[in-house]
């Protein structure tokens, strides 16, 4: 773009043309007063308060909606304008029911530094008071429409951040109201409580319930950190008082990987189980009672010896590299087994089988591409995953691309169109016939020749071109018409993106992983030496624990005889439990009680989240940094020290490596 | 001895918090009480105004008797000074303009959980309810402002003190409170 030069405040500054006004203020310091500006968001004009000056107009204009030109002559801070905004500010102060002595956002509030410094000690005009409802219906947040000012940061954040069009203006004039989906109460409408508006809100128009009055910004320390809810690997800013969490922020709101979901706004602080305080072992009548360190070491010491590969070890993906892999030396060279896992790690095996077979298939998970991907797509092909539920950014930054960016979506689910607001296509083969409709897709599009052209010769499409589309037909339940618009909507893509998950691996057949890692490479559907095919991973860590080679052999049942559950804050499913319950002897290792503690003969109590700290490697290979955001309470052990504690009493040096 | 200021205070429609926080000035009263001679005020339950130099209000106006008061010590003031933001914006008496006066009377003294056979009172004698609560400058000229729920004592030092040098007081934006 091109440089050019203005006058601002009788100086020279630089810029680029189209910039605006304010934009170029702030890249040179010169402080501009703004309330509905947020960076990253779009910006509307509605408050008013960075009117500027400019040589040539009529009136004062506002500096966020005006693109600068060459030659632009601009005053910021005249005395004039410093009265309009005092006036805008007394204006903004009658319109609603603003009292400050008991909002949660007092000392956070925008509204309210710029009255301060303004030194807004008296209104000149008459209030309004006007009768303004409160929206306190939802989970998570309380909608205050006496406190709002319209400027609009939450609904801009909704659509341009979580791409979810929940909310809007409703009405006119002076009754225009913050409404979600036509003045819905916002716990009955299509919101999905990420909590952008939240943190967009500059007033206490929109707050957190679970923040209520726990502290404002100046009380807290913040801390950032990375998720432990999914395994997208968002980092979190905590902020932190007298060691409770206050909040949970994104620190980065409008960034690419910036907001948040519910789940690591909201639910990582909805903790309600009851947490394991001490070691506790199984006495004479039955009953888990609370012991010390080295009676709960030395019971599992007396009951481990000599096990071998009759003892195994699970390990939730949860927990960071630095505790995984010290279990699993814990496991091989204390214990002397094999018999290792992960949680979820049977997903590994299937999609680690499936990239080996492919014919550049050496990379392994690398083969991925990182999520940015997402973004950049012409169509995205989402096959047995639900993003929205397991990995919500990656649903936000679909609709992103669908509704921001036209790509094209194809929903390959045999149960449930997944974006049933969003999709072009919904294909629904027969369950378990996926791998015979993603290779029916990539047999039609080499007979439209919709392969790239390298590809032609490979292998994939020689034995594909026997596929017989009839019979995809019959065994996907899906009409012809349908399959050719999938093959030529990704086909002719040259950024098509595939999302697939839990509900495709479950199949248990690495091959269909193959037929779809086959889709994207016969179309040349690259970028930067890697496939854009995406996994939705488990947990948090699972990457991390794959990568570190912690998931590859499955678990001997026949002849085992005792488990060491390392479940650190995640909840077992009850596939696992049923299976636990067959345990002569089992170890749950746990930050919260629950039926696989109940269930055990010795339990011992496992920080959570916000107490370790670690390495976590996000499902598309980014090593992230888990901090340690509160002081575990007095006589709690991380994990490592218990398993080199542990490894004492088994006559062995454990030490991390 | 140069003659002491004289001033005279009320309080309206409010919780006499601003009033507290004057006197959490503790040993800083000493030194204002050379400078200051408090005539009518809640504090010395004078209520009798006699001409001063400076009215301080806190409190906003909310029936017949505050909008009498606050007209009678403007009368009698040459400078007057509100504290608080029930006397500055309305503040939280305000709330009550959310309703009608009738709705507040009804729930007030009939409605309430713990009222039995309830009345709403009447009587000549009784201040009457002004439809809508009102900031004091929507009644009577003010001078300056302190806001805050209460205002620091600092912030009422402040104020005090510019007055004393002869400087009409505007809160610096870092001393700004209206919570």
């Amino acid at each position: 773009m091109k440089e050019i030069t203005l006058t601002i405040n009788d100086q020279q500054v630089k810029g680029r043309e189209g910039d605006t006004v304010l934009e170029i203020c702030q890249a040179n310091g010169i402080d501009v007063p703004t309330l509905c500006h947020l960076e990253g968001l779009s910006d509307v004009g509605a408050c008013r308060m960075c009117v500027v000056e400019i040589e040539g107009e009529r009136r004062p204009v506002p500096s966020c909606t005006y693109p600068t030109r060459d030659g632009l002559v601009v005053k910021t801070h005249t005395e004039e304008l410093e009265k309009y905004r005092r006036q805008i500010l007394e204006l903004i102060f009658t319109e609603r029911n603003h009292f400050c002595m008991f909002c949660e956002q007092s000392g956070d509030c925008e509204l309210q530094k710029l009255a301060y410094r303004y030194q807004m000690d008296n209104v000149r005009y008459p209030y309004t008071f006007p009768s303004l409802p409160v929206d306190p219906l939802s989970d998570y947040l309380v909608i205050d429409h006496n406190r709002c000012i319209l400027c609009g940061r939450c609904i801009r954040a909704c659509s341009e951040i979580a791409a979810n069009y929940t909310l809007d203006f409703s009405r006119r004039g002076w009754r225009t109201l913050v409404s979600a989906d036509l003045e819905q109460p916002v716990g009955e409408s299509s919101c999905t409580s990420c909590g952008a508006c939240v943190q967009a809100c500059p007033t206490g128009a929109i707050f957190s319930k679970l923040s209520l009055y726990k502290g404002s910004t100046s009380d807290c320390q913040q801390i950032t950190t990375v998720c432990s809810a999914c395994g997208v690997g968002c980092e979190l800013n905590v902020l932190v008082k007298d060691n409770n969490i206050v909040r949970i922020e994104a620190p980065r709101l409008t960034e690419l990987r910036g907001p948040l979901c519910s789940m690591g706004r909201f639910e990582l602080l909805l903790e309600t189980r009851p947490r394991v305080t001490s070691p506790l072992v199984r006495g004479k009548q039955g009953k888990l009672e609370e012991c010390t360190w080295d009676k709960a070491a030395e019971v599992i010491a007396g009951r481990v010896s000599g096990l071998k590969d009759g003892f195994a070890g699970i390990m939730s993906a949860r927990l960071p590299n630095e505790t995984l892999s010290l279990f699993y030396k814990f496991i091989r060279e204390v214990i002397g087994s094999d018999s290792i896992d992960t949680l979820g790690g049977r997903s590994y095996r299937i999609i680690a089988e499936g990239v080996s077979q492919l014919q550049n298939g050496g990379k392994g998970l690398d083969i991925e591409c990182p999520i940015e991907e997402i973004l950049d797509a012409d169509c995205i092909l989402i096959a047995g995953a639900d993003p929205k539920k397991t990995h919500p950014i990656i649903g936000t930054l679909v609709q992103r691309a669908v509704s921001q960016k036209g790509a094209k979506l194809i929903v390959v689910d045999s149960s449930q169109d997944v974006f049933p607001l969003w999709t072009d296509l919904w294909l629904k083969p027969v369950a378990g016939s996926e791998g015979v409709l993603l290779n029916g897709l990539a047999k039609i599009i080499i007979d439209k020749g919709l392969v790239a052209r390298e590809k032609v010769t490979a292998e994939p499409v020689q034995s594909l071109s026997q596929y017989k589309t009839g019979e995809v037909n019959r065994a996907t339940g899906i009409e012809r018409e349908s399959l050719e618009l999938a093959a030529e909507m990704y086909g002719q893509a040259k950024r098509g993106v595939i999302i697939y998950g839990e509900g495709l691996v479950q199949r248990n057949d690495p091959s269909i992983v193959t037929s779809l890692l086959n889709l994207a490479d016969l179309t040349g559907n690259q970028a930067g030496g890697r496939l854009r095919v995406i996994s939705l991973k488990p947990a948090a860590n699972s990457r991390g624990g794959w990568e570190l080679g912690l998931a590859a052999g499955e678990i001997k049942r026949d002849g085992l005889k005792g488990l060491y559950l390392l479940l650190g804050d995640e909840q077992e499913d009850e596939e696992l439990l049923d299976w636990l319950k067959g345990i002569d002897f089992l170890v749950v290792h746990a930050s919260y009680h629950s039926p696989a503690t109940a269930i055990a003969d010795v339990v011992l109590p496992s920080p959570i989240w916000a107490e370790r700290e670690g390495k976590y490697m996000s499902m598309d290979g980014r090593l992230l940094e888990l901090k340690r955001v509160l002081q575990p309470k007095d006589g709690l052990l991380q994990d490592q020290e218990i398993l080199i504690e542990l490894s004492k009493k088994l006559g062995h040096e454990l030490r991390p490596s | 001895m140069v003659a002491k200021v004289k001033v005279a205070t009320a309080w309206l429609d409010c919780c006499a918090g601003c009033h507290m926080s004057f006197l959490d000035l503790d040993e800083a009263l000493i030194g204002l009480a050379d400078a200051i001679e408090i005539t009518a005020s809640p504090i010395t339950d004078i209520k009798e105004f006699s001409p001063v130099d400076v009215g301080i209000i806190e409190g906003a106006i909310g029936n017949t008797h505050d909008e009498e008061v606050a007209k009678e010590l403007r009368a009698n003031c040459k400078i007057l000074m509100v504290w608080g933001d029930c006397a500055c914006f309305g503040g939280i008496c305000t709330m009550r303009n959310l309703f009608s006066k009738e709705e507040v009377f009804r729930r007030y003294y009939l409605e309430t959980e713990s009222t039995k056979d309830g009345k709403v009172p009447s009587s000549e004698d009784l201040p009457q309810l002004l439809e809508q609560v009102k900031p004091v400058n929507q009644v009577v000229k003010v001078d300056c402002y302190v806001p805050g729920c209460p205002p620091s004592s600092k912030a009422i030092h402040y104020a005090l003190t510019e007055l004393l040098e002869g400087r009409i007081p505007v809160l610096p934006s870092e001393m700004m409170r209206f919570d």
